[in-house]
């Protein structure tokens, strides 16, 4: 996801206009110069700026490169590349959508167990490993959370016992 | 002070707060020891804990598990080259160096001693420091306000090891974030667009878990598996601990004051004090070749640096709710949640609560040597656990943290959101830290800053009329003003830039 220092400028400045033009749109406090459209104002415009000085490169002399730690004995395997291979990245907020989507009707533990499931996978575990995990993190988690600190976790179509 | 100080120890005496802290204890070594779990991390996914407990055992978690992290993080740095923590990243190839040399016991010893002493003496000089600039911070106004956390943006920019411009950027968009919701100076829906989760605006620890875990989750997605740890003997680690504070009994002092400094500077933390110490150290120490094969010096410098760092951290969090680094601002938000809001007059009203913080420092610090013994002894028990079976229950606790924060599922969307934008930006160059102080201080900046306008009847005069606020101001322009003051003249000397200064 490495995009070039001229796309992220170039949406920054459309940001920071879009801030500043929708804080300009906002209604004053009456009998008062300055109100809530001041800051946004400040802020688009400040963005903007710093938007078209990152598209045209000031600054960029600062950056460091990422020092690339060698790793001693053998090199670890090189990572699959495809064409999706870079969608891999979205799964954990996505699960996490599903969470807000699917937890109140399927319940915690479903729910839960599947993420834990999915996300084990995705990262090489085999299934001796991530389907006990995926049976006993999201029972732990409600241990703690539901049981003892009280948060009202959705029971679903399975509730724990206590 | 006597009878404030058994109030405080009665304070810390009691159950709850001694399990909480105990359990934050092996909770932020653990997670400090994970290679890519940071001490930010640990700490804000320990925020919905705190709700359920009381003041004082919220605060104690947070204390222990912060201070433990960033020793911690020197584990696996010293192990494998990997530093556990951000804050470790300066010296992990010294340490390394040493392990090969096998000389583990040595720096992973000099990590837990010198972390413990640089510890304690930050939490003197928060005793020190922090009353009597709370007598000076009573006749600030908003004018001050206004500057002084506008100077805490900016520190955190140009510590940032990045562009400053990006930097710079990603504070304004924290800023931008922070203008959601109604909590405006005129009480309107701002930047709402309709959907009623945003009228309170967006939540900052939501932000943080996303901004730190859920990209951490993502981009090991991405990554390969670090190498798993070799397996060791450890001798005695404490051995030689005393006669290296005695050789270099100068160096750790200056470690400590560089990270008092660095930590009392708001907006720049831990991560600075180390690299900033480990270059001092390099520069005035009599056997400069030595460093990178293994020598201990800069060890004892930097890992006495960022603890330090720590404690002085809470300065300007307690004084003036300006947070020291993203730990702190963290933990600023667990001090309003609990009813001790930031300012000075905490120190006058609440002395004794302020006392059983010092005494919950010094007793993290004490408490971090046996039990930093003992992590170091489990360490390759707990490096072994592989990554895909720690991050799963990572997301887990992202899900529900987040749930628990306003018991609403909003919560978990900006949770995920602020992940896809912790990614996106960290791949991009733009450091998350300076976003994030962005958010948490946005509030407070647009509150000061629209006061000190409606005041000063929109002149600009006012703003630097004060002394204080004048130098406070001249600060804060300078650093705003600095990345292009150095561009400029870098164009008209065209000259290279000279190898990155003081890092």
């Amino acid at each position: 996801m490495r995009l070039p220092d001229r796309v992220t400028g170039l949406s920054l400045v459309g940001l920071g206009a879009a801030a500043a033009y929708g804080g300009w749109l906002l209604p004053p406090v009456p009998g008062q110069p300055v109100g809530p459209n001041v800051f946004p104002l400040v802020i688009g415009t400040g963005l903007a700026l710093c938007g078209l000085a990152i598209a045209f490169g000031i600054g960029h002399s600062f950056e460091e490169e990422e020092e690339l730690i060698p790793v001693e004995g053998d090199q670890p395997k090189q990572a699959p590349t495809g064409r999706f291979y870079g969608l891999r990245a979205l799964l954990p907020p996505a699960l996490l959508l599903f969470y807000v989507g699917v937890a109140d009707r399927l319940g915690f533990i479903i729910t839960a167990a599947l993420i834990v499931f999915v996300t084990s996978t995705a990262l090489g575990a085999r299934w001796k490993l991530s389907l006990p995990l995926a049976v006993l993190a999201p029972i732990g988690v409600h241990l703690i959370f539901s049981k003892l600190l009280r948060v009202p976790l959705p029971a679903g179509l399975l509730p724990m016992p206590w | 002070m006597l009878k404030t100080l058994i109030d405080a120890f009665a304070l810390i005496s009691t159950w709850e707060v001694i399990i909480a802290m105990f359990a934050a204890s092996v909770y932020g070594l653990v997670i400090g020891s994970l290679p890519g779990l940071s001490a930010t991390m640990a700490t804000a996914l320990l925020v919905p804990v705190t709700f359920y407990l009381s003041p004082i055992a919220a605060i104690a978690t947070i204390v222990a598990a912060s201070t433990m992290a960033i020793f911690s993080g020197d584990i696996p740095g010293a192990l494998l080259r990997i530093p556990g923590t951000p804050a470790s990243a300066a010296y992990a190839d010294e340490a390394y160096a040493m392990t090969r040399k096998g000389e583990a016991e040595l720096a992973l010893g000099a990590g837990v001693w010198f972390s413990a002493v640089g510890g304690i003496a930050g939490t003197l000089s928060l005793m020190i420091l922090a009353p009597p600039l709370a007598e000076i911070a009573l006749s600030f106004s908003t004018f001050e306000y206004f500057w002084l956390a506008l100077l805490g943006l900016m520190c955190a920019t140009l510590v940032a090891r990045s562009s400053p411009v990006k930097a710079i950027a990603g504070m304004f968009l924290g800023l931008l974030v922070s203008c959601i919701g109604i909590e405006n100076p005129g009480g309107v829906p701002r930047f709402t667009f309709g959907i009623t989760d945003l009228f309170g605006g967006i939540e900052p620890i939501p932000a943080l878990v996303g901004v730190f875990a859920v990209a951490q989750v993502m981009r090991a997605m991405l990554t390969p598996e670090p190498p798993p740890i070799p397996k060791r003997k450890f001798g005695s680690i404490m051995a030689g601990q005393w006669m290296l504070t005695k050789k270099y009994h100068w160096q750790m002092t200056r470690g400590n004051i560089i990270g008092i400094i660095i930590g009392v500077l708001p907006g720049a933390g831990a991560d600075m004090a180390a690299w900033v110490s480990y270059a001092m150290s390099k520069r005035f120490s009599k056997e400069p070749e030595k460093f990178g094969t293994g020598h201990v010096e800069g060890l004892v410098e930097a890992g006495a640096s960022n603890n330090a760092s720590i404690a002085s951290g809470w300065v300007p969090s307690l004084l003036f709710g300006i947070p020291g680094d993203t730990i702190a601002a963290i933990a600023i938000g667990v001090l309003y949640m609990k009813g001790l809001n930031p300012g000075p007059t905490l120190f006058t009203e609440k002395a004794s609560s302020m006392y059983a913080i010092y005494l919950m420092f010094i007793i993290a610090n004490i408490l971090m040597i046996p039990l930093g013994i003992v992590m170091i002894r489990l360490a390759s028990y707990v490096l072994r656990a592989p990554r895909s079976s720690i991050m799963p229950v990572i997301m887990l606790c992202c899900a529900v943290g987040s749930f628990a924060i306003g018991n609403n599922m909003f919560g978990v969307v900006t949770v995920a959101t602020f992940g896809i934008i912790g990614y996106v930006m960290e791949e991009n160059g733009y450091p998350v830290a300076a976003m994030v102080l962005g958010i948490v201080m946005g509030t407070m900046i647009e509150q000061s800053f629209v006061t000190s306008l409606i005041k000063s009847d929109g002149s600009i005069l006012p703003f630097v009329e004060r002394p204080i606020a004048a130098i406070l101001a001249a600060m804060a322009i300078g650093a705003l003003i600095w990345p292009l003051l150095v561009w400029v003249w870098r164009k008209i000397r065209g000259t290279a830039p000279p190898a990155a200064s003081a890092r």
